[in-house]
């Protein structure tokens, strides 16, 4: 159990809905190492999101048993986790979900508060991180000043703080443009690769998802039992002519369009 | 763990450098100015203002509340103070009166039947000057002769001394004399009406300097602050009260003209009547000398040899002048009960508008309270319903119910704490105008004896005008205190609602 990062066994999930039960996950096993980087892919409705907030302790499986760095989360009272969420998990969302109130720098140092870090490590924590993520000089931006890809780097540079056991990110590129698409992915690809750092993704974009190092696949809730290996790469296509381009271009070489 | 990239950029080369060595971050940090590290109460003030609008609205409105809340009791505060004044004063002076009553039980009062400013004649034996004034009460309290308003303007003939004298059961007879000396001043009403009046300077007192009287009867004052008493045989000299020494600008041992007379200052006495008027205490026969007034008194005090007999002589002695009234021990102690149950009808009326007043106070305060609380209540619940995917998120990155809560608690403290400020110091400024417009001011109807000429005399004390609402500082603490508590208590919901908000559900919240 020792090289898991995360391991579920039998995990079923089910809502009400009115008198009706719908079931969101059915019997999704699933473990993976320390170090990987996974893509869980389906289409909408198929339980990805679901299935991330189980994994990432927001809520609990019906039925089965989710062990997040060796600990049965499942059995962690309500009220305590919080303490598995601050410590084991980061989160990045689709919508960066920054405090617009907080300047970058401020909004990474979030989770820290509250751990036995002392202020002045924190500090630094979140100027490393920020700049690990290439926003060093934009440290004391507000998110409105910022464009949505840094957005999102500071929110990975957030999810990060606590130096979790895994990532979760939930569509982290739904939100962006195609060439920040690239950016982030890229960041999400070299901090698994370069940190170590697990990830899992959830996405609905294959060519996103084939960024990953394995392709899982869920549909009406279960996990599919082919995988696939990614290829640590992905290619640019306009997104007026679907023609092939390159990270930096500003104009499509095929439609001629600003991109 | 931090390595400088190694890994082949497929993306070409002019790509952002993403991870540097930890020594490289270090030496970049070391020039990057410090940032402090937010706590919950700056992030707390943060939340606060970037909603200035609706916190001003907010602070608006609970200030307002919070100035009521000090207004009010400052109100009722001042009107208690003002009806237990009220309420002492009445007492004492029924206590005056009662005392005298008691001291004076053989005591007949004779007086020229319209003296005394009342003037009421016999059946209200108050204007013959049982007015109870404390140093100058008679005979006993504060001792010497008590005093009337202008007695002087109405005399009896000195001659009638010698008639009581004669008569059987008649123990002492003491005369009196008062004058009181003044200039006319015209004093314009508020209507705009031109009144011709006299201003009363000072008041000669003859008392009848006897060692047999004045050893065993209270005629002169016995509150000597300075210098002696009138003695037995004394001419040429004076006692003067406190408060005549301003106006005479002089003190014991200095000569003080009178009349165009010259009299020798041989003691002052603490004049402590309400009424405030200046005595000069002299010998009987110079006090009529000196006002041209020989042969006539103003009162004469007739001690009955036994109490069995008042009544008998009161009548024996009445008729003797046709003009005069006799006030007896009962007809001074049904005068006392009059005064007594007027004395109680106000006070009555006093207390029932304070207690009225309070009722509808502690209703103004009670609707004062709960709109704090609902305004602090419902703008909070708005801001956690506004806030509910920040809830989300915070509980995402690991943030716990108590933090969501503490987050919340501290937001709508710090704007009730805001608000407390400004309505403690509205509250200061504003308190005499918001208790006189939210509460009835206590007011006691004065007593029949506060009135003379027409025109109503404010004596301190026996009459109640207006609520002064000062708000103390203690007051002030207690409303900031109640304002923080207020607002803690209208957060506690939305605060305890946004920690048990779902975090999955608020992550989804729009």
């Amino acid at each position: 159990m020792s090289d898991l990062a995360l391991k579920t066994e039998k995990l079923d999930k089910f809502f009400k809905l009115g008198k009706r039960e719908v079931r969101a996950l059915s019997d999704v096993n699933l473990e993976i190492k320390k170090g990987d980087f996974v893509s869980i892919m389906g289409p909408s409705g198929s339980g990805k999101t679901t299935l991330l907030n189980v994994l990432g302790c927001l809520d609990k499986p019906t039925h089965g048993t989710v062990y997040l760095d060796g600990i049965n989360v499942t059995e962690v009272p309500e009220k305590a986790l919080y303490k598995t969420r601050k410590h084991k998990v980061g989160f990045v969302f689709q919508t960066f979900n920054l405090m617009p109130w907080l300047n970058a720098v401020e909004n990474v140092e979030l989770p820290m508060e509250g751990t036995k870090k002392s202020k002045e490590e924190i500090q630094k924590r979140a100027r490393e991180l920020l700049k690990m993520v290439g926003l060093s000089q934009r440290v004391e931006h507000r998110p409105h000043k910022l464009s949505a890809g840094e957005q999102q780097r500071v929110a990975i540079a957030r999810a990060l703080a606590n130096n979790p056991a895994i990532v979760l990110a939930d569509e982290p590129t739904g939100n962006l443009d195609a060439k920040t698409k690239y950016e982030i992915v890229r960041l999400l690809g070299k901090l698994n690769t370069d940190q170590g750092t697990t990830i899992i993704m959830v996405t609905h974009d294959r060519q996103v998802g084939s960024r990953a190092s394995r392709m899982l696949f869920l549909n009406d809730g279960r996990l599919l039992k082919k995988e696939r290996k990614g290829s640590h790469f992905m290619q640019l296509t306009c997104s007026h002519c679907g023609k092939e381009i390159r990270a930096d271009d500003t104009f499509c070489a095929g439609c001629g369009k600003k991109l | 763990m931090l390595c400088k990239n190694s890994l082949g950029d497929k993306f070409g080369s002019n790509s952002e450098k993403f991870f540097y060595s930890k020594r490289d971050v270090e030496s970049n940090l070391a020039h990057v100015q410090k940032v402090k590290t937010l706590g919950v109460f700056t992030r707390a003030l943060r939340n606060v203002s970037r909603r200035k609008i609706r916190v001003l609205l907010v602070v608006f409105a609970l200030s307002l509340s919070m100035a009521i809340l000090v207004s009010i009791p400052a109100g009722i505060m001042a009107n208690q103070e003002a009806a237990e004044e009220l309420k002492a004063n009445y007492e004492s002076y029924l206590g005056d009166i009662e005392e005298e009553i008691e001291q004076a039980y053989t005591l007949l009062e004779v007086t020229y039947i319209s003296g005394g400013f009342l003037g009421g004649g016999g059946s209200f034996p108050e204007g013959d000057g049982s007015f109870p004034e404390g140093g100058g009460g008679f005979p006993g309290g504060g001792g010497g002769r008590r005093p009337g308003f202008f007695r002087g303007e109405n005399f009896l003939n000195e001659s009638l001394v010698l008639e009581i004298e004669v008569l059987e059961g008649a123990d002492a007879v003491i005369p009196f004399f008062e004058k009181t000396e003044g200039t006319n001043q015209t004093i314009t009403t508020p209507f705009g009406m031109s009144v011709e009046m006299l201003v009363p300077d000072y008041t000669i007192v003859g008392v009848v300097l006897d060692n047999e009287i004045i050893n065993y009867y209270n005629v002169l004052p016995n509150t000597i602050l300075e210098g002696r008493n009138l003695e037995d045989g004394d001419t040429g000299v004076v006692l003067l009260s406190l408060n005549s020494t301003d106006y005479f600008g002089a003190g014991v041992g200095d000569q003080v003209d009178i009349l165009g007379n010259t009299f020798t200052v041989v003691g002052i006495y603490d004049e402590t009547d309400i009424l405030g008027l200046n005595r000069v205490y002299m010998s009987l026969s110079e006090a009529q000398a000196i006002t041209d007034i020989e042969g006539q008194i103003t009162s004469i005090d007739v001690y009955a040899a036994d109490e069995s007999i008042i009544n008998q002589l009161a009548l024996e002695i009445s008729a003797l002048d046709e003009n005069i009234t006799i006030s007896t021990y009962e007809t001074r102690l049904s005068g006392i009960e009059l005064r007594a149950e007027m004395a109680e009808e106000n006070l009555e009326l006093a207390e029932a508008t304070l207690s009225q007043t309070q009722a509808l106070a502690y209703q103004e305060i009670g609707i004062a309270v709960v709109a704090t609380c609902l305004i602090v209540l419902f703008t909070m619940l708005y801001t956690v319903r506004e806030r509910t995917q920040e809830i989300g998120v915070l509980k995402a990155i690991g943030f716990s119910n108590g933090n969501i809560m503490s987050q919340f608690m501290l937001e709508g403290i710090i704007i009730s704490a805001i608000a407390g400020l400004v309505g403690v110091a509205i509250g200061t400024i504003a308190a005499p105008i918001l208790s006189t417009a939210l509460l009835q001011p206590v007011t006691g109807n004065s007593i029949p004896e506060t009135s003379f000429a027409g025109r109503q005399v404010n004596i301190p004390g026996l009459s109640l005008s207006a609520t002064a609402a000062i708000p103390s500082v203690e007051l002030l603490l207690l409303a900031f205190i109640g304002a923080v508590f207020l607002g803690a208590l209208g957060t506690l919901y939305p605060a305890w609602r946004a920690s048990r908000t779902s975090p999955m559900e608020a992550l989804r919240h729009e």
